[in-house]
């Protein structure tokens, strides 16, 4: 082997480990980041999530954090004052390494849904788009079972992982103003659930009318956490709060 | 039975609502801070009257509140000028005043800066009619009861103890400028040349869309590099994010948790305030700064706090 493919094969190996080695960063005065997304598509959304959930539980040991927020394939820890901010940006690093997959205990939770017409008014152009039947559209986003990635936007909105890819749909180009709190909708890659009536860009292709928050609940506020699995079942009618 | 002192809203105002500082350690359900948009306000009205700092008290967007007391006490309204009388009676901002039983205090405005914020002593703890919130979950009294709850005519709010004040007493609040200083957000080098350019120096009309959620923008259009998607990620209040459209929106207390749009900047805690005093139409710019006079920013609070108390105690 000569030096020049030593080297070459070095580099390479250099440029593998960069790739690999996820962002730390801080985020305003005192916040610090650490973005994981380098490791996708090699290794699947939920597989860096599942580490995301291990470095969340650790940090939350520690004390030192007043909100540990997960994002897609991301974390980010808020704390009180700026006094261990350096100490987190290079120790965030070093827990990624120790970071397994965790597996958390999750349930599966069943959402009924009506789809289309009035509670899903995008459905028919969904399915257009995709040159399937409207049928085809829900029979397939029906089959699909979906893991909780982390919550987000709105008190107890689900981030899903799962969306089979031949539904991946642009977003609306002008967002609606307001969307009905249980609106079932596709945008980009995802699908999800609006806890509460929102302005939003999804697409909607049904309704739910099960609580996704509900704050007073002596057990958890939200419908589903980080970890369970959720299945669409398609119902013919459901009742509705008036409002 | 004692009689519970509480407030009777005669006249709502536009937006008006109860506020305190809001709370952290519900962002991984998705449940923002919330809160009074200027902070800062909130507590100078609160320690003039010897209530807690996070004790509620009223927001105050605009029109014209009217509200009816069926006791004694004292009261402070600080952030926007307001016009606040009591019949006939005119009263000053930033001082602590004394209505009567049976007196409707009178707020109109605002006349300058965009937010006022109406402490009572004791402060407000629940609506009348609902009772007083549940203790035992601190989420559900933050949804139950009338915290970040828009106030509605005839709505009847309860207060706390009342402590033992005496004499008037105000402060001099610190001055608005339109100069909001900014820490580079981790998308910054997202955007191009020109765009980061016009973000540090050009000015940007607030726009009539904002709300407590956010401030929107208008002004130079801003755009990246190079179209990408992102991941979503936490955001904050303070976070300037960058949607297609161009036009930054400046996320406040009511914002979402989560967001995946380019984040720009991200204005510092000690300027957040000022984006709760610029009005639709008036401008603003970003100055960068860098997170050590982030820091100072808040040590300059902490003493304008400190001097402040050492004044009440003296003349209190």
């Amino acid at each position: 082997m000569n030096a020049e493919t030593n080297l070459s094969s070095h580099n390479k190996k250099l440029t593998m480990t960069i790739e690999q080695t996820p962002k730390v960063y801080r985020f305003g005065e005192s916040a610090v980041v650490i973005d994981c997304t380098c490791y996708f598509p090699q290794v699947s959304r939920l597989s860096i999530q599942r580490k995301i959930w291990w470095l969340a539980e650790r940090c939350r040991l520690t004390d030192e954090f007043i909100d540990i927020v997960p994002g897609m394939n991301n974390l980010t820890l808020f704390m009180k004052g700026t006094n261990r901010i350096n100490y987190w940006l290079t120790q965030l690093g070093e827990c990624w390494r120790q970071a397994k997959e965790m597996s958390l205990s999750g349930r599966n939770v069943e959402i009924p849904l009506v789809y289309g017409g009035e509670f899903g008014p995008d459905l028919e152009q969904l399915a257009g788009y995709h040159q399937l039947s409207c049928e085809e559209v829900i029979r397939r986003h029906s089959s699909g079972r979906y893991t909780v990635l982390f919550l987000g936007f709105q008190p107890g909105f689900p981030y899903l992982d799962g969306l089979d890819s031949s539904l991946f749909t642009p977003r609306l180009a002008v967002p609606r103003i307001s969307i009905p709190a249980g609106s079932v909708g596709i945008g980009g890659n995802q699908t999800g659930i609006y806890p509460a009536s929102a302005p939003g860009g999804w697409q909607l292709i049904g309704r739910t009318n099960m609580p996704l928050f509900t704050p007073q609940s002596p057990g958890s506020p939200t419908l589903v956490t980080p970890g369970d699995t959720v299945q669409f079942i398609p119902v013919a009618s459901l009742e509705f709060d008036a409002k | 039975m004692t009689k519970i002192n509480s407030i009777q809203v005669l006249k709502p105002g536009m937006h008006s609502s109860v506020q305190d500082l809001g709370c952290t350690g519900y962002r991984h359900l998705g449940v923002t801070t919330g809160g009074a948009l200027d902070r800062h306000a909130l507590i100078l009205a609160n320690r003039l009257l010897g209530n807690s700092d996070s004790s509620a008290g009223i927001e105050l967007t605009s029109g014209s509140v009217e509200l009816k007391f069926n006791c004694d006490i004292w009261f402070v309204v600080t952030g926007a000028r307001y016009q606040i009388s009591i019949g006939q009676r005119d009263i000053w901002c930033n001082w602590r005043n004394k209505i009567k039983a049976g007196e409707t205090l009178t707020l109109r405005g605002p006349k300058s800066g965009m937010r006022a914020y109406l402490a009572l002593e004791g402060g407000i703890i629940g609506g009348v009619e609902n009772g007083m919130p549940e203790t035992d979950s601190l989420l559900g009294s933050r949804f139950s009861g009338v915290l970040g709850a828009v106030l509605k005519d005839g709505d009847r709010l309860a207060l706390g103890q009342a402590g033992t004040i005496s004499k008037p007493i105000g402060a001099v609040p610190r001055g608005y400028s339109n100069e909001i200083r900014a820490l580079p957000g981790p998308e910054m080098s997202l955007f191009s040349t020109e765009s980061k350019k016009s973000f540090w120096n050009t000015s940007w009309q607030l726009t009539n869309e904002s709300n407590r959620m956010g401030a929107r923008l208008s002004g130079t259009s801003l755009s990246l590099l190079q179209q990408q998607d992102m991941e979503s990620h936490a955001v904050m209040p303070g976070t300037i994010q960058v949607p297609p459209s161009g036009q930054p929106i400046v996320l406040l207390a009511d914002s979402q948790t989560t967001g995946g749009y380019p984040k720009i900047a991200t204005v510092i805690e000690a300027d957040l305030w000022k984006l709760a005093q610029t009005r639709p139409g008036e401008e603003i710019r970003f100055v960068h700064v860098s997170p050590n006079q982030a820091d100072d920013a808040n040590y300059e609070w902490e003493q304008y706090f400190y001097r402040l108390q050492r004044a009440i105690e003296a003349n209190g």
